[in-house]
Parts: structure tokens; C-alpha cells; sequence
């Protein structure tokens, strides 16, 4: 036989794509519902508006302890009964605090939804919020904080976005600092409660074998109290310093670097979103671009290194993410800065065929589990998308042009505007920087605050 | 719940060169998965020659005859495929899924890499993955918070002579005196089709597939020698505590025993220990250390079982002023609790639960159970092993916990201490 050519596909086998159904109940709260037969299994994902942006300056921090706080004891039960009666279904429930969002998450065997939703229920409506809970969650989260020191990807990463993001809301991890987080007290957990949390806006996925009547009669029934304003606006301009920017933090001993590089973007929602897509698919946004085979196939300087277009409500950006053998730090940097010139200046035709075959040919896989469908409808509710996103992907891939994606390298990645950071041992990283940059490098410390 | 759902009707046979082939079909995905087990992993590695298995987790996506460097990636990622790799102590595995139209791409490409991946085996490629291992062992332990701590604790639990002593990525001065001629005999030996099995899953024709299986696969020659591994039997005459400095801000400790294989007499039951220590909220180490103490920061245990050792792992972390000791000792207040005064019904029901859907939740993914169904054939020589395993854990009685928890927990133990350098 001959074994020297790759075999070439069958006849495709038609995916269709789930519709999605969008209910507006009548507390206003919307209802995003796919019916999922096959597994006795439902997804529900309950979205709130209020993200850490509600943090007063002085509290940062203040969303996330709420987050943490909500279940410990609702109703008749307290902390520990709650989470028993949880536990015992076989639910697994999370909840969820980032900048823009708020969210409540539970995967549950079907004869078991009602009741985990009746929980659920318990926890947003009736949380106790006691102050003994407080005390203990309190402390737990201040101690993650001091764990978080030891990390030098959250350095790197939470550095970066103070720069990036100067005295926007998004500039601030959404745990806080041990400065803004120690000032909590258990009334200010309470008020947030009360006035942001309650009076947010809601939305509900539910991915699940279980009928859409079924569905909107159980959310009427537990969550008909929960009343979803309209009025809520979280919109506001970030103002970005169009400079470029370089910075390093001291790890002490650290046998990596590790290293960010990226700009501001346009929101998710633009119009040049696909072409942008494509373009860093090539440039760092899978195995096989050319960031992570020069710095991992052709070079060895690193396990992995890639880049990615990252979406908030009111802002975006591009950012490239690696670590490498700390020695490597100076060639690594010079040789992502190369990709970065490179893209803008040239893109081949099989690159481009070889990303739009990539982004629209693993669309079925996307869709397999109930988390992920349910996780696909996110970004719809988050980004104001339309219903039909999903079905109108491949045609929107598809049809993206050389010009267009040439266009989006030029207009997302950009040199001139870029913060360069690097998080490593200052006796190693310093002299590499130095060489490269000279004055222009800046030391911050582990909070991304300019050492003076 | 429904029994009928964890039954997985499979065909399973083999090739004239020994190579296993199960097949399961589900004609309602749009996608195909495989999924190869090699039956090598760490613990076919000599003392001085770590890290060889998880060495070829890289090498095996380095090309092969027909397949250029780093073409198979491309060729899985154009047909909008996932694939990866993973090594443990005692075997590894690499899969790709895709759509079910492209069945006769991922065949030829694990059937490249099976039969001819050593004419394309060159000293670059070797030296440039070397250097990936070593960047892949900085970024995953020693630049992580407590990343040594495993190494040192299996190390130590385990006698040097023990295959489980060393870890699977191998030691850093290992890996950096890597020779071309080892790693092709590790080749040889290892990566034949008589020491793997081959899982596909989703949808295709069963005729067609079994006549692609045998074109690609049934002229690669089978190993003639595969070494066994031989273990000397491990006991611990006395406790042995080690302290190692990290740069970390709180001091973590961490108790290792040596405990019963995968599917061995107490395994399921030390599962079921394991949640009630520590697996929720509710948990008597949770409850004792987090919730009413306050002094951990977290806490985990389980059961590490595997082919040819198990051992039972407790972890936490203290909280800032509070000493290792304190931990310990509440630790093994409440394992005597528990040993002394019995479990409540409610605490096994729970975590029976926990477990009985974890195993609905496994099903939403191709990808899982084609690698259970490899996992199953590996230690128990049945693919469709889901319901004997949810009855083992059901089967497990309350006096069941108590006993496995005196048996195990009453040997001497392994403890690490990683405590803060400054």
C-alpha cells in the first residue's frame, strides 16, 4: 500500500446547529433554552449584571466576597445544611465573579433539577449573610491574596492589566487587594446585595433534556420573585496611553519568565471581528501559528506560547502569553516583537485557507457537552450578539478576505501602542531588557504600580 | 437511576500482530475519536534514564515517515480535530477526534507514528523537544508554588528501586543527557502493536472501519520482547518526615501511606474516604480545618491507585501563624473519629451520589469514553466495565470505609512539610 499521501475525507455528515429560543419571562429575566435530549442531564447558567465594575474604589474585592459569601446558609438552613443538601443531589453548582458579570451555575441529573434549582433559588433570593460567615470567608479570601504572591502568571497577568487598563474598572483584579479587601465589612455585603446585586439585570441558559414548558414553569415558580431591570448600564470608554510600554516585575529566583505583550482592541461585537479571528488563529491563536512554532518547534525556548483577542463588555485586547527558561528572556522577547512586525507585513493564501478550514471545521466539537453549548450561548449575552451567531459563523468566516485580515493585523496588533512586560528574577531579566530596550524599562512591583 | 445507560455495547478483537482493537460505534455524534493506549508509561524507565514515556508524548507529534515535522498537528487542526497525549506511571495514551468524515486521516496518522516513526527520528528533533521537556518541567513544577512537592513525596514514599519513585516527566539531568540510541530502542521495545489498544468511537461503519484498521495498522510489526516491570513490594518500617523551603507564603503539609492498587480490596473504599475527608463542604477535614478551626486554608485527600502500588494522599494548607503540627494532629483526630465512632449513613449516601453522577457527566464526552473503555480493557480486560464499577463503590458499606481508613491509615506514613524559605 501506499502510505506517502494523507487520505482525503469522506462525504460530510450534516451538523446542525441547536437553535437557540429566546423567552422573556415575566419578571423580565430572559431566557436563552436549548432542549438537549441523549443524557438525563440539565445545565443551567444564571447570569447577573453585577460584576466587580460595581466595586467602590476603596473596596475592591467587594463583588468577589459577596460571590463567596451568597451560599453560605440561605433560608431555613444555614452554611453548612445548604451545601448538604446540594451535595447530596450530586449537583454541582459553582458561583462565578468576574469584571462584567455575576454568575450562578448548576449541572444537575434531570430528576434532580427541581430541587437544585429550588436551592438555587434559596441561595439569590433569601441569603443570610451572618456575620460569623463573613469573618471566615473574609479571612479566606485575604489569604488567597497572599498565596497569590507566589504565582508569577497572576502577577503577570493581573500587572499587565493595571497598565493596560489605567483607572478603568477593568484595571483591578476582581479579588481586590489586601488594602481595598481588609476594609469589607459585612454591611458592605450587604448593601451590594440589596443595591446592585438584586437589582440587576438577569438572564438564564438552560441546556437540558427537559421540555421548554417544563422549563419556564420551574423559573416562574423558584425565581418568579427575582425581578430583572432593564435600566441597568454598565457601558463606559476606556482611554488607552498610545505609547509603547515596557515593563518587568522582580520574582525572586524564578527559573521562567514570564512574558505579556499586547494592546487595546475594538469590542467584540465589531464588524472586523472575523477577520481579526483569523488573523491571530495564524499568528498565535492555536499549536500550529507561527508564534508557537518559533518559539516552541524551531527554537525550544518554551512549553507553549500563543496569543488571543480577550473580550470585556467595554473593552478588548490582544495579548500574547508565554513563559520561557529565564536566560531565553531577551531572544524570546526580540523574536515575539519580530512575529509582531512580520504579521502586519505579510500573510500567505495557505495560512489563511488553512485557519478558515480550522475555525469552521471544529464547529460540531463545540457543541458536544451540556456546559459547552450552554458556555457558547455566554458571549450572546455578554456581547449583545444576535441569536443566530452561531448559525451564521461559517459563512461569516468563509467569506473574510486577504485584504480584510491583512486590514486586522495592522488595526489589532500594534507596536507602537504595546505593553511589554516581563515577570522574573530582576538579577537575570534586567541586563536582557536592558539590552533591548535601555531607559526605556520600567520596574514595577507585584500590584503593576511603578517602582519609584 | 438508569442502568441501561452505562451499558456500552463495543466489539473487540485483535490484529494478526497482536495489536487490540475496540470498537464502539454511535451513529448519533457527527464526530469519530481514537483513542491508543501504550501499555508504557514511567515505570518501564530505569534509574538514570527518567522521563523516556513522557519524552515520546513530544516525540510522537515530531513527524514520522510519511507525515512531516509538526504535520500532524496540522493535519488534525485543518480538519477541525482535537488530539493530545498524555503519560502516567504506567501507561500512555494519544487520541484525536474528529469530524466522522475525516475516519481514515487520524488511521493513517497513529498508524504512521506506530510502524515508522524511527526514519524520521533525527538528533535536531530530539535536542529541540529536549529543550521543550525542560522548559515543560520549569513551567509546570519549578516555577510553580509547592511544584517539587510530589517528586519529593513519591521519592520518598516509594524506594529508589521502585518504578513509582521517580516522576513521570523524569529528573531535570535526565532528561538533559537524553541519547538518540536510547530513545530508539525505548522505541523498539515499547511502541509496537502488540503492547497497545486502539479505541475507536462515534460515527462509522463497522466493516469499514475494521478494513481501515487492518490496511493501516496490520503490516506493522509486532515487538518480539516486552520486559515486564517487576516491583519490589514496599513497606515503610517506620513514619519519615521531610522539610523542604519554597518560595511560598504558607507552609503546606502533606501525609503519604501506602494503600491498595487500582481495583485492589479496599480501593473503592478508600475512594469513598477520601470524599468523606475532604470531597465537600460537609467533609470532616473541611468542616474541622476550614469551617470550625478556621485553620487550614484548604484541604484534599485521595486514593492514587494504580497497576502495580496505590497510595492515599492528604494535603492542606495552613493558615498564616498556624503551625503543620496543629494540622496534623486535627488531621488525625478526626481519622480516629471516624475509625473509633463510625460514619453516618447520610455522609455515605452523599458521596455515592457524588460519584454515581460523576459517571452520568463523564458520558457527554466521545473523548472520555473512549478512554475509559481503554482504561477498563487495561486493568481489567473488559471495555465495558462502567457498571461494575459503579457497583463497586455501591457495594461499599459503611464498616467497609472504617476498615479500609484502620488498615491503611494505621501504617507508618510520609510526611512532607513545605514550609517558607524566608
Amino acid at each position: 500500500m501506499n502510505r506517502s499521501l494523507a487520505p482525503q475525507p469522506q462525504e460530510k455528515i450534516s451538523f446542525d446547529i441547536p437553535q437557540i429560543e429566546k423567552i422573556t419571562l415575566q419578571n423580565n429575566v430572559e431566557l436563552y433554552f436549548i432542549k438537549k435530549a441523549k443524557l438525563p442531564i440539565v445545565q443551567l447558567i444564571l447570569f447577573s449584571s453585577s460584576g466587580s465594575i460595581n466595586d467602590p474604589l476603596d473596596k475592591k474585592g467587594l463583588a468577589f466576597l459577596t460571590s463567596l459569601l451568597i451560599d453560605e446558609g440561605a433560608a431555613e438552613y444555614d452554611a453548612l445544611q445548604l451545601n448538604n443538601e446540594l451535595e447530596k443531589l450530586g449537583t454541582i453548582s459553582s458561583i462565578n465573579v468576574n469584571h462584567d458579570t455575576f454568575t450562578f451555575s448548576l449541572l444537575s441529573l434531570k430528576e434532580y433539577f427541581e430541587r437544585s434549582l429550588e436551592l438555587l433559588s434559596k441561595i439569590i433570593l433569601e441569603p443570610r449573610f451572618e456575620e460569623k460567615d463573613f469573618g471566615r470567608e473574609k479571612k479566606r479570601m485575604l489569604d488567597k491574596i497572599l498565596q497569590l504572591k507566589d504565582e508569577p502568571s497572576y502577577i503577570a497577568a493581573s500587572a499587565f492589566e493595571k497598565q493596560l487598563f489605567g483607572s478603568a474598572p477593568y484595571s483591578f483584579p476582581e479579588i481586590g487587594y489586601e488594602s481595598s479587601a481588609s476594609q469589607i465589612v459585612n454591611n458592605d455585603v450587604i448593601n451590594f446585595y440589596k443595591n446592585k446585586f438584586i437589582q440587576s439585570n438577569f438572564s438564564v441558559i438552560i441546556v437540558g433534556n427537559i421540555e421548554k414548558e417544563e422549563a419556564i414553569e420551574l423559573l416562574n415558580k423558584y425565581l418568579g420573585k427575582l425581578n430583572s431591570s432593564s435600566l441597568v448600564k454598565n457601558d463606559f470608554v476606556i482611554r488607552s496611553e498610545k505609547r509603547k510600554r515596557i515593563f518587568f516585575v522582580d520574582k525572586k529566583e524564578s527559573a521562567q519568565s514570564e512574558i505579556r505583550i499586547g494592546n487595546l482592541i475594538k469590542l467584540r461585537d465589531s464588524e472586523d471581528y472575523y477577520a481579526a479571528r483569523i488573523m491571530n488563529t495564524i499568528l498565535g491563536g492555536q499549536f500550529s501559528s507561527r508564534i508557537n512554532l518559533n518559539l516552541r518547534e524551531k527554537r525550544g525556548l518554551t512549553y507553549g506560547a500563543g496569543s488571543s483577542l480577550n473580550y470585556y463588555r467595554s473593552a478588548g485586547y490582544f495579548e500574547i502569553s508565554t513563559a520561557v527558561n529565564i536566560k531565553n528572556t531577551e531572544e524570546a522577547v526580540s523574536e515575539l516583537l519580530n512575529e509582531i512586525n512580520l504579521i502586519r507585513h505579510k500573510i500567505n493564501d495557505d495560512e489563511i485557507d488553512f485557519a478558515k478550514s480550522y475555525l469552521i471545521k471544529q464547529f460540531p466539537s463545540k457543541f458536544e457537552t451540556y456546559s459547552q453549548v450552554a458556555r457558547n450561548i455566554s458571549p450572546l449575552i455578554v456581547h449583545n450578539l444576535p441569536l443566530d451567531y452561531y448559525h451564521k459563523y461559517e459563512d461569516a468566516i468563509a467569506k473574510v478576505t486577504k485584504e480584510e485580515i491583512h486590514k486586522a493585523a495592522i488595526d489589532y496588533v500594534l507596536p507602537d501602542e504595546s505593553i511589554i512586560l516581563v515577570v522574573g528574577d530582576k538579577s537575570i531579566v534586567q541586563p536582557q531588557l536592558f539590552s533591548l530596550f535601555g531607559k526605556e524599562l520600567i520596574e514595577l512591583d507585584i500590584y503593576g504600580e511603578e517602582v519609584k | 437511576m438508569k442502568k441501561e445507560l452505562l451499558k456500552t455495547n463495543y466489539e473487540k478483537y485483535a490484529l494478526a500482530n497482536g495489536l487490540e482493537v475496540i470498537l464502539y460505534q454511535d451513529k448519533s455524534l457527527p464526530t469519530v475519536s481514537i483513542n491508543i493506549w501504550y501499555r508504557v508509561g514511567s515505570a518501564n524507565e530505569k534509574p538514570g534514564k527518567t522521563g523516556f514515556a513522557h519524552l515520546f508524548e513530544h516525540m510522537m507529534f515530531q513527524g514520522s515517515q510519511n507525515v512531516p515535522k509538526e504535520g500532524h498537528f496540522k493535519y488534525i487542526q485543518e480538519a477541525g480535530g482535537t488530539l493530545n497525549g498524555s503519560t502516567s506511571i504506567d501507561r500512555t495514551n494519544y487520541y484525536e477526534s474528529v469530524p466522522a468524515n475525516y475516519l481514515e486521516l487520524i488511521l493513517w496518522l497513529e498508524s504512521d507514528r506506530m510502524g515508522f516513526l524511527l526514519p524520521a527520528l533525527t538528533q535536531d528533533k530530539l535536542d529541540n523537544q529536549k529543550e521543550v521537556v525542560m522548559n515543560e518541567r520549569r513551567q509546570r513544577y519549578e516555577n510553580q508554588p509547592y511544584g517539587l512537592s510530589w517528586e519529593i513525596l513519591f521519592s520518598n514514599l516509594f524506594s529508589s528501586d521502585h518504578p513509582y519513585s521517580w516522576p513521570t516527566i523524569g529528573w531535570m539531568e535526565d532528561i538533559a543527557k537524553f541519547e538518540l540510541d536510547d530513545v530508539r530502542n525505548f522505541f523498539r521495545t515499547y511502541y509496537a502493536p502488540n503492547n497497545a489498544s486502539l479505541v475507536l468511537g462515534g460515527n462509522f461503519e463497522i466493516d469499514n472501519a475494521k478494513n481501515l484498521i487492518e490496511k493501516y495498522f496490520g503490516g506493522i510489526q509486532k515487538s518480539d520482547f516486552i520486559p515486564q516491570v517487576v516491583a519490589p513490594l514496599q513497606t515503610l518500617s517506620e513514619n519519615k518526615k521531610i522539610i523542604h523551603r519554597d518560595n511560598i507564603q504558607l507552609p503546606r503539609i502533606y501525609l503519604a501511606w501506602h494503600s491498595d492498587k487500582a481495583f485492589d480490596n479496599h480501593d473503592a473504599a478508600l475512594d469513598i474516604l477520601a470524599d468523606i475527608l475532604t470531597g465537600t463542604k460537609n467533609s470532616r477535614l473541611q468542616k474541622n480545618l476550614l469551617f470550625d478551626n478556621q485553620i487550614a486554608q484548604d484541604v484534599s485527600s485521595f486514593q492514587y491507585s494504580a497497576k502495580l502500588a496505590g497510595s492515599f494522599i492528604i494535603v492542606a494548607t495552613a493558615k498564616p501563624g498556624i503551625e503543620l503540627e496543629n494540622l496534623k494532629s486535627e488531621i488525625f483526630r478526626e481519622i480516629n473519629n471516624l475509625i473509633n465512632k463510625g460514619l453516618d449513613e447520610e455522609e455515605l449516601i452523599r458521596s455515592k451520589n457524588s460519584i454515581k453522577s460523576s459517571y452520568i457527566y463523564s458520558l457527554q464526552k466521545l473523548d472520555s469514553i473512549v478512554d475509559h473503555l481503554n482504561h477498563y480493557n487495561f486493568f481489567l480486560n473488559e471495555p465495558d466495565s462502567f457498571l461494575f464499577d459503579i457497583n463497586r463503590y455501591e457495594e461499599v458499606t459503611a464498616n467497609d470505609v472504617i476498615s479500609a481508613a484502620k488498615i491503611i491509615l494505621s501504617k507508618p506514613y510520609v510526611e512532607l512539610n513545605i514550609i517558607p524559605k524566608s
